[in-house]
């Protein structure tokens, strides 16, 4: 065979594997990150959780584990959120921590970067309970409670793994706070879970 | 209306050099390209391991997914681009396939920064870099490549992709729009780069162009160009410059200008050199360089500094021509110009000092230049003279030929010892001789002139001298001759009475007396006859006949007469026993004979008794005969060598009882010297005397007829009846000669006598056909024997042919008005010989001979 047709034949099929392995790669990438996170069983109304709920405001509260990488997004959003509702929205950022784990188990950047954010609260959840009371098993798990304590919104607030940006969660919260109405009270979480624990059902139709 | 762009300036060449350049930015950028390739791969592995190394399930974590992804999708997006890079170089493929990996590239790192919209800064900066092929269409694969991966994101993540909660369909219009404006800018940046890209290609083809007509013009250029270094050493010559210094290339990258610079002018050099460096525009200056056989070569050298952009200087450019031939013209013409100022300086001192008159004159025959003489000659000042019409000044009866002279130069050129007079200014009348030149180029008259006269004077009384000695010659010849007859009558009386009377004296007592009588008298006679000769060869008169002689025969005839007195002096006379008969000297016989008698007279008188004279002779060389006469007398003191030869000076002798006239050396002398001869003298006092003489060699008579019948075809015999011929001639070999030449015509009876007047006797006796009479004859000269035959009625008719050596017109004209009726020029022609014979010797029935006068006449003539 001659020598620039067998290097067209290889290049050409290099061409189609290169086509191919991206293509594969990618759908991978967008697999992963569509695939949103377990959620618990939410309660209706603000549940005992050993924090004081805003009187006169809402209260919003984001369950995160500390060494999510895809939760990052989900800070940044809340920043988002809390930097264009000031002072119209009570925020806590609860940290997971087993009891069991290291002291700086839950003093990682992210924790910092969530200190950071004005009018959030940054506490530690040790062994889960707060998580477990509000049914949340996904880093990035956000409560929106009414002053009231009446549940407004429950879901997550990027719109997939790890990917920073408006989103249908931040939108309903900011929604929720401004108009006391959204279009959606629900949206997928997207994080590492909180738990090893088994992963159940979950809806193939995002929440409305 | 249409102006000159840089694409009007394209040529192939250009076109090639667009093609490499534009080749070299695709090779480049795709070598930067693949690079960045690696470096994205590893950049997307960090952010991945910085970002989210690990995914989370409560405490326990694994390995994210990102990294996994950006370790294999990124290796997949490189992989392909790099293969490409390494395999197809420069191809569009390469390029469109690295454009669209670069953009899945700005995807991974999107996905992998969850989304950032600064990520996003990656596609515009991606484009960018892309556009650095300066090819817009690598912006196509791209910019789909980008618009397919947002659509793809939009369906997924249409919040997180256009960054608000509000999906519209302007904002993906809005995306694309700000891309589609980037690549807007980024193809006018390639377009424009390509123009600017072709534009340098046509200006660097034009430089190489330029550069290379540069080149061309540096390396031919008739005049040495170089380019020398700041470090002074040459960089590049030329090979004009190469030819001019005799070293190559190489052996001048090795030098220095300095190097090759005279020394004489290593300091103007060098001061120049700082000139330039100073700031100089450029300099110019004559100098030597030694050329590498060692040769000087004179040049024009001119340099200036080639400065850079700021100022700085880069190098230097010189150029040399060669004026070695202008110097080496210059140098003779200025030994020229000094040669010629002297020439002119010489000129004005000769013409100022010139006896001679020199002077220009224009067309119209007015003085234009003057030289001193010409203000000596004519009077007048100078200031009168120049302009001054010359014929003015020409005396009137002179004036007509002048002019007609005049005119005639213009014809001629020329004009040479040209004679006419001249007024002076105080009326002195001048003769002048005259040399002119007449030069049409210049129109004038060059001219130099003699004051004639002094000379005229000084012609007319030498003239008048010469007249006056020519008559008082003719008077002294007159009073010679007169002497001569008066003194020789006389002495005929004196002698002959005197023998009579020696034969009568009766006693002893009277014939001692007469006796010395007769020696007196004979001694008066020699005297007589040695001051005529000496004054006839004096006044040119001497008639010689110059014949081959024989020089045995005569130094026998000669010895022979001295020695009667050789014995009564007991003198021992020696003569060659047997000499050489063949050696022959032109000569008058009767002169060379007179010569040898004086010199053996003079051995033997001036010898001692018993003493010894010898007489020899030999060749001297191949042209001479030399005859020696050695004697044993007293010898010659050295301080009266220079008067042996003078007349009447007899050194003393005449205190002795020697008898002599003192003329016998002098007339011998002036003999030899008529005859083409010499006479010289060795001595030794108390020893003897040598004298010694040369003659020219000669050939024998017969040679001399062999050698003319050997080469002339004429007549060989006599014609007619018997006949009788009588030869007169003192000379054996021509007696012997004609003798031979008669001896096979048996017609002929020949008689022959030595003497005139036994001749004379034999005319009359025999009445002879034909008398052949040489003119020498040692009794009596031979016209004088033609003058008794004519007075003699006997002999009166008989035809006399004359037979000599010297046969000039006059003579001829002499012998005929005497009678002869032919004359034969020794050597003898043997066909005139018979001719002339035939011609002259026959008889009528009569018995008279046929040819008168006129035939006599004739045969002179002829």
């Amino acid at each position: 065979m001659h020598t620039r047709t067998k290097y067209i034949l290889v290049t050409s099929f290099f061409a189609v594997a290169w086509v191919a392995s991206i293509a594969g790669g990618f759908a991978v990438f967008v697999r992963y990150d569509s695939k949103p996170g377990a959620v618990g069983a939410v309660p209706r109304n603000w549940p005992d959780l050993r924090l004081e709920r805003a009187q006169n405001r809402p209260t919003l509260v984001m369950v995160v584990h500390p060494r999510c990488p895809c939760t990052r997004a989900s800070i940044g959003e809340l920043a988002q959120i809390m930097a264009r509702q000031q002072g119209k929205l009570c925020a806590y950022v609860l940290f997971i921590k087993p009891s069991k784990s290291d002291t700086d188990w839950d003093e990682t950047p992210l924790w910092r970067s969530a200190k950071k954010i004005p009018g959030v609260t940054v506490l530690s959840d040790v062994d889960e309970m707060a998580a477990n009371r509000l049914g949340a098993e996904t880093s990035g798990h956000t409560f929106l409670f009414a002053a009231d304590g009446r549940l407004l919104f429950s879901g997550g607030i990027t719109e997939s793994r790890g990917h920073a940006g408006d989103n249908a969660g931040g939108s309903a919260i900011l929604s929720l706070v401004n108009n006391n109405r959204a279009d959606r009270n629900q949206t997928f979480v997207f994080g590492c879970a909180l738990a090893d624990r088994p992963v159940p059902e979950q809806p193939s139709k995002r929440p409305q | 209306m249409k102006t000159a762009t840089d694409h009007d300036f394209s040529s192939p060449r250009a076109d090639e050099l667009f093609d490499q350049h534009r080749y070299q930015t695709y090779l480049r950028t795709d070598r930067l390209f693949g690079r960045l390739m690696i470096v994205q791969w590893v950049a997307g592995i960090a952010a991945a391991v910085f970002i989210a190394p690990r995914t989370w399930v409560g405490q326990t974590s694994h390995v994210h997914i990102h990294v996994w992804g950006a370790i294999f999708i990124g290796a997949a997006i490189s992989a392909f681009p790099l293969w490409m890079i390494r395999t197809a170089p420069g191809s569009a493929v390469t390029r469109y396939v690295v454009a669209a990996a670069q953009m899945l590239m700005s995807a991974l790192l999107i996905d992998l920064t969850g989304g950032r919209i600064e990520t996003h800064f990656h596609v515009f900066g991606s484009l960018v870099i892309l556009s650095f092929y300066r090819d817009w269409r690598v912006l196509v694969p791209a910019t789909i490549v980008v618009g397919l991966d947002h659509f793809i994101r939009g369906v997924y993540w249409p919040y997180s992709v256009y960054g608000v909660l509000t999906a519209s369909p302007w904002r993906s219009l809005e995306h694309a729009g700000w891309v589609v404006f980037e690549d807007i800018f980024l193809v006018i940046s390639c377009l424009r780069s390509v123009r600017e890209m072709r534009s340098i290609a046509n200006r660097t083809a034009a430089l190489e162009a330029s550069e290379q007509n540069f080149r061309q013009i540096f390396e031919e250029a008739p005049i040495g160009m170089a380019v020398v270094g700041l470090d002074e050493h040459f960089n590049r010559t030329n090979a004009a410059f190469r030819e001019m210094i005799g070293y190559s290339e190489e052996e001048l990258a090795e030098r220095t200008p300095l190097d090759v610079t005279y020394p004489g002018d290593l300091a103007l050099s060098k001061e120049l050199v700082q000139a330039l460096l100073n700031g100089a525009a450029r300099s110019c200056i004559e100098k030597r360089y030694v050329r590498k056989n060692g040769e000087v070569l004179w040049a024009t050298r001119t340099g200036c500094v080639i400065r850079d952009e700021t100022g700085q200087p880069q190098h230097f450019l010189i150029m040399v021509e060669d004026i070695s031939d202008r110097k080496a013209a210059e140098e003779a013409l200025s030994e020229n110009k000094l040669e010629l100022e002297a020439a002119l300086k010489e000129n004005e001192l000769i013409m100022d000092n010139s006896l001679d008159v020199i002077c220009t004159v224009d067309e119209g025959g007015r003085f234009l230049t003057i030289n001193a003489a010409c203000i000596q000659l004519w009077g007048y000042t100078p200031d009168e003279l120049i302009g001054r019409p010359y014929i003015d000044m020409v005396h009137p009866e002179d004036r007509a030929k002048t002019e007609e002279v005049a005119q005639n130069i213009r014809l001629s050129g020329h004009v040479t010892d040209f004679v006419n007079r001249y007024v002076r200014k105080d009326g002195a009348i001048v003769d002048v001789l005259w040399a002119a030149t007449w030069s049409e180029a210049d129109k004038k008259h060059f001219c130099v002139a003699h004051d004639m006269t002094e000379r005229a004077r000084i012609e007319k009384a030498l003239r008048e001298a010469k007249e006056e000695a020519d008559r008082a010659n003719r008077a002294k010849s007159e009073f010679l001759s007169r002497m001569s007859h008066e003194l020789r009558t006389p002495l005929n009386a004196i002698l002959g009475f005197g023998q009579l009377l020696e034969k009568q004296s009766p006693t002893e007592t009277h014939r001692t007396r007469v006796r010395h009588i007769i020696v007196a008298g004979r001694h008066l006679l020699d005297l007589i006859n040695e001051i005529l000769d000496i004054s006839r060869i004096e006044a040119g008169r001497l008639q010689l006949s110059l014949e081959p002689v024989c020089v045995a025969d005569a130094i026998r005839e000669a010895v022979e007469l001295m020695r009667p007195l050789a014995t009564e002096r007991e003198t021992k006379l020696s003569a060659p026993a047997r000499p050489d008969e063949d050696i022959y000297v032109m000569a008058d016989r009767q002169r060379f004979k007179q010569v040898l008698l004086n010199l053996l007279t003079n051995a033997v008188k001036y010898t001692p008794n018993e003493g010894e004279v010898t007489i020899s002779f030999e060749t001297a060389g191949d042209k001479n005969t030399r005859i020696v006469i050695t004697d044993t007398g007293p010898g010659i003191p050295s301080e009266k060598m220079s008067r042996l030869f003078t007349p009447f000076d007899r050194l003393g002798a005449e205190q002795s009882k020697v008898e002599g006239t003192g003329l016998g050396l002098a007339l011998s002398q002036r003999l030899l010297h008529a005859m083409h001869g010499s006479i010289g003298v060795d001595s030794t006092p108390g020893q003897g005397s040598t004298f010694w003489v040369e003659l020219p060699c000669a050939k024998s008579p017969l040679e001399c007829i062999a050698s003319r019948n050997g080469n002339a075809a004429g007549q060989t015999h006599i014609s007619g009846g018997e006949r009788t011929i009588l030869y007169i001639e003192d000379n054996l070999s021509n007696l012997t000669l004609v003798e031979q030449i008669l001896a096979d015509q048996p017609q002929v009876t020949l008689i022959t006598a030595m003497q005139g007047r036994l001749a004379l006797d034999l005319a009359r006796q025999h009445v002879p056909d034909l008398i052949l009479l040489d003119l020498h004859l040692p009794d009596m000269p031979g016209w004088e024997v033609l003058s008794e035959l004519q007075r003699d009625d006997v002999t009166r008719d008989i035809p006399v042919v004359i037979i000599s050596a010297d046969a000039t017109s006059r003579q001829i004209q002499r012998l005929r008005a005497a009678g002869a009726r032919a004359y034969l020029t020794k050597p003898i022609d043997v066909g005139e010989f018979f001719r002339v014979i035939e011609a002259t010797g026959v008889r009528n029935g009569n018995g008279e001979f046929a040819a008168g006068r006129s035939e006599n006449t004739r045969l002179l003539q002829s």
